[in-house]
């Protein structure tokens, strides 16, 4: 009695703060689902109830004046005979392929140079995101001017170096690097950014015991700094992927219009053509589901191929 | 507990708030056209939110027109101003009818024509007209806007394509009036000639879209040739004059007389006064922008050439009012647009001869404006005379084809002028998609 009423106090005073521990952590999850509940909805209301009506909508007959036919699979029957589908397809993989390692190795280029100390390194880190903050309507006018055949200021510095101007937009053989070129310039900067911070986010004792050790700079990279950055890199694959699809619209709406001879009719142009310039919704919202469901899978293979952005400790 | 209870409280209260905003905002959402008690009517043009006077005026033209109708009608109209209406890649007004909301009255140009009536939204005008005023109305402008005795759209103006050529670069090239060419072939050789620098020779529409094959039909017409041969409904692009049409805008980038891309971005008046290009292809429309922007700029006009043993041949733009058969009172609507547009009335031609001769400087739709105006206020002008007098007369109303059939001579005439593929080969191609498209076509005739 006099040793097990000690012990049963403490397992029942350790039973109170687990049920006490227990019930703060259900009240804390209850205030974080509430706290989720508004943007939550939000999403919901906003992105998935569209994204739903969308994927349904790819399986009617839709001309936008009120009159609606549920058609089956027919939209999607019409996608996979349809050759503007899939050159735009290509265009846009080749758009997709070309433009995501650029951002990826030009954003991490910089973010490496920047994150050096020199003279104005402030005003040079301004300078590479300031693109970033321009509106894409207004970038896209710029370089639409800059880029003009014989009045642009792009072929004027070529010629003072000797090379003969050219189209930069009318040659169907350029116009889609143009379109990368801009979307590189316009973009950089915010990825630079995000690998900024991510590369300040590693510990400065790595580095110093690294060099103790007498790994150089290209050792210190491949062993440290890349692997450390699986997070970010994970972070910039997914939402490159996404902003390069998705951005295109405005960049090729202002400087071709899909042109010239539909070189640069990107998916999400063309989507945005089938919807609003010849009524066809449904055959838009069918191309449309596609994209997400291709988007999703792209999403779910960077996920395998990074772990998640996750190291093999489990964070 | 008191501090559990209020934080609880004040969680369910925001929650419930939110919710509430929610179901607010999505309430608030625009009625549909159909419930609405105030008529609404959709253009670029008023009430302007610019200064510009002519601007201001064209948008008091508008304005006046709901004004008179307001004071004497129960069913009152409203002007909405919709920026860069005149874009066909603007999507407020087809987002607006596929959600149930569209105007009650509103312009469409003939190629967004199909579209609206094959989807059943327009109200026939015809049993609203006398027949003396539908006589009125030049033939042409109204063909492509009928169905059989129906008629789907009331047109306010035509603006026909010519050629606008740059008298200053004319000269420093040693060219006069006499030099102007008739022919493609001098077209494309004077092109060349003028062409160095920063001066394009030639400018032929090179952005890809329902604008370019609107200057692109002329010239397929001059030779006889045409997309869809109206009687038969079958379509004709592989005839002769289409390909040699397609050749022609290919030879005018190959030869090097005409640009890849517009110079000055499109902006005909800029690119004249700044040296840019020496001959463009545009509307009459242009007349108006030079007056306002480079009033002293001197410059010419000239009919399109034909090719040789063609006939000259131009096309006929404009807007016209349509009236929205699920609006909310299509009969008032109707009624509206045959009064203000339609009307053998003394103010109905003088609301014609009004905007035509003295706020925007277009042909007009009807014999009885044209005569109203006569040489006074803007065809004093001599280009203006010109366009009324010379080129006009060889004008044909702007097709009104279908998405598929657009595309289907988009695709060639960009492949030709901008790839330099073979314009045979591209006309098939487009033939092709044309008869397949019209085995299943469903709706007006492709005029």
């Amino acid at each position: 009695m006099s040793t097990s009423t000690p012990v049963l106090a403490r397992t029942a005073g350790r039973t109170q703060r687990s049920a006490h521990l227990a019930q703060q952590a259900k009240r804390e999850r209850r205030a974080a689902w509430l706290f989720l509940l508004p943007d939550s909805l939000g999403l919901l209301v906003f992105v998935g109830l569209p994204m739903v009506l969308a994927i349904a909508l790819g399986f009617f007959r839709v001309d936008g004046f009120g009159n609606i036919d549920f058609i089956g699979g027919a939209n999607y029957v019409r996608m996979v005979g349809d050759p503007q589908f899939w050159s735009s397809v290509r265009i846009t993989l080749i758009y997709l392929v070309t433009l995501v390692p650029l951002l990826f190795a030009v954003g991490l280029a910089l973010a490496l140079l920047v994150q050096q100390k020199f003279p104005f390194v402030g005003a040079v880190r301004s300078a590479l995101f300031v693109p970033y903050a321009i509106s894409l309507v207004v970038v896209a006018m710029v370089w639409q001017f800059m880029l003009g055949d014989r009045v642009g200021i792009v072929n004027q510095v070529l010629s003072w170096f000797g090379v003969e101007g050219t189209s930069f937009l009318g040659q169907p053989s350029l116009a889609l690097a143009t379109l990368v070129f801009v979307t590189l310039w316009f973009q950089m900067g915010y990825y630079m950014v995000i690998f900024l911070a991510g590369l300040q986010d590693i510990p400065g004792e790595y580095y110093e015991a690294a060099r103790i050790d007498g790994a150089g700079a290209w050792q210190r990279f491949r062993a440290i700094t890349f692997p450390l950055l699986r997070p970010t890199s994970f972070f910039v694959l997914i939402t490159s992927t996404v902003a390069v699809i998705t951005g295109g619209l405005d960049l090729v709406f202002i400087m071709t219009k899909g042109g010239p001879a539909g070189a640069t009719s990107l998916l999400i142009y063309y989507i945005y053509e089938q919807a609003f310039l010849f009524g066809e919704l449904g055959y838009a919202a069918a191309i449309g589901s596609t994209l997400i469901a291709v988007l999703l899978i792209w999403s779910g293979l960077m996920f395998l191929v990074t772990k998640g952005g996750r190291f093999d400790d489990g964070r | 507990m008191a501090e559990g209870l209020s934080r609880r409280r004040l969680l369910q209260a925001g929650t419930l708030a939110a919710a509430g905003l929610g179901a607010g905002a999505l309430a608030g959402c625009a009625p549909s056209g159909a419930s609405r008690t105030t008529l609404q009517l959709w253009s670029a043009y008023a009430p302007a939110p610019q200064q510009d006077p002519n601007i201001v005026a064209q948008s008091d033209w508008f304005l006046d027109r709901l004004a008179a109708w307001n004071a004497a009608n129960d069913r009152q109209i409203e002007a909405v101003y919709i920026p860069n209406y005149a874009d066909p890649t603007n999507t407020r007004i087809a987002t607006a009818f596929a959600s149930g909301t569209g105007p009650d009255i509103f312009l469409i140009s003939p190629g967004d024509f199909l579209r609206y009536y094959n989807g059943g939204a327009l109200v026939d005008l015809a049993p609203y007209m006398t027949q003396e005023a539908i006589d009125d109305y030049f033939p042409q402008a109204l063909a492509t806007r009928r169905d059989g005795d129906g008629i789907y759209g009331l047109p306010m103006e035509q603006e026909p394509l010519a050629v606008f050529y740059n008298i200053p670069a004319f000269e420093e090239a040693g060219l006069s009036e006499g030099d102007i060419p008739t022919t493609w072939e001098d077209l494309l050789e004077l092109g060349r000639r003028l062409t160095g620098g920063q001066q394009a020779g030639m400018v032929f529409e090179t952005t890809p879209g329902y604008y370019q094959n609107f200057t692109f039909y002329p010239w397929i017409w001059q030779g006889g040739g045409d997309v869809i041969d109206a009687e038969t409904q079958v379509p004709d692009f592989t005839s002769d004059a289409a390909v040699a049409a397609l050749e022609l805008f290919g030879e005018g980038v190959r030869s090097g007389a005409s640009p890849r891309t517009l110079p000055a971005n499109g902006d005909v008046v800029g690119a004249f006064t700044n040296g840019y290009a020496a001959m463009w292809q545009s509307g009459i429309w242009q007349v108006e922008a030079m007056r306002q922007n480079a009033p002293d700029h001197p410059y010419g006009v000239f009919p399109l050439p034909a090719p040789a043993g063609g006939e000259p041949t131009t096309v006929l733009g404009g807007w016209a009012w349509c009236v929205n058969s699920k609006g909310s009172d299509p009969e008032a609507a109707a009624r509206f647009t045959v009064e203000v547009m339609g009307s053998m009335s003394a103010e109905s031609i003088n609301a014609g001869a009004d905007w035509n001769g003295r706020f925007k400087g277009n042909i007009p739709a009807r014999q009885s404006v044209l005569d109203a105006i006569g040489d006074d206020d803007i065809f004093a002008d001599p280009i203006l005379q010109k366009f009324r007098d010379e080129i006009y007369p060889t004008g044909r109303g702007e097709p009104r084809y279908p998405p598929v059939i657009y595309k289907a001579v988009s695709n060639a005439l960009q492949a030709v002028q901008l790839a330099g593929a073979d314009a045979a080969q591209q006309a098939e191609q487009a033939q092709r998609a044309i008869e397949s498209y019209l085995e299943t076509y469903d709706g007006g005739d492709l005029l």
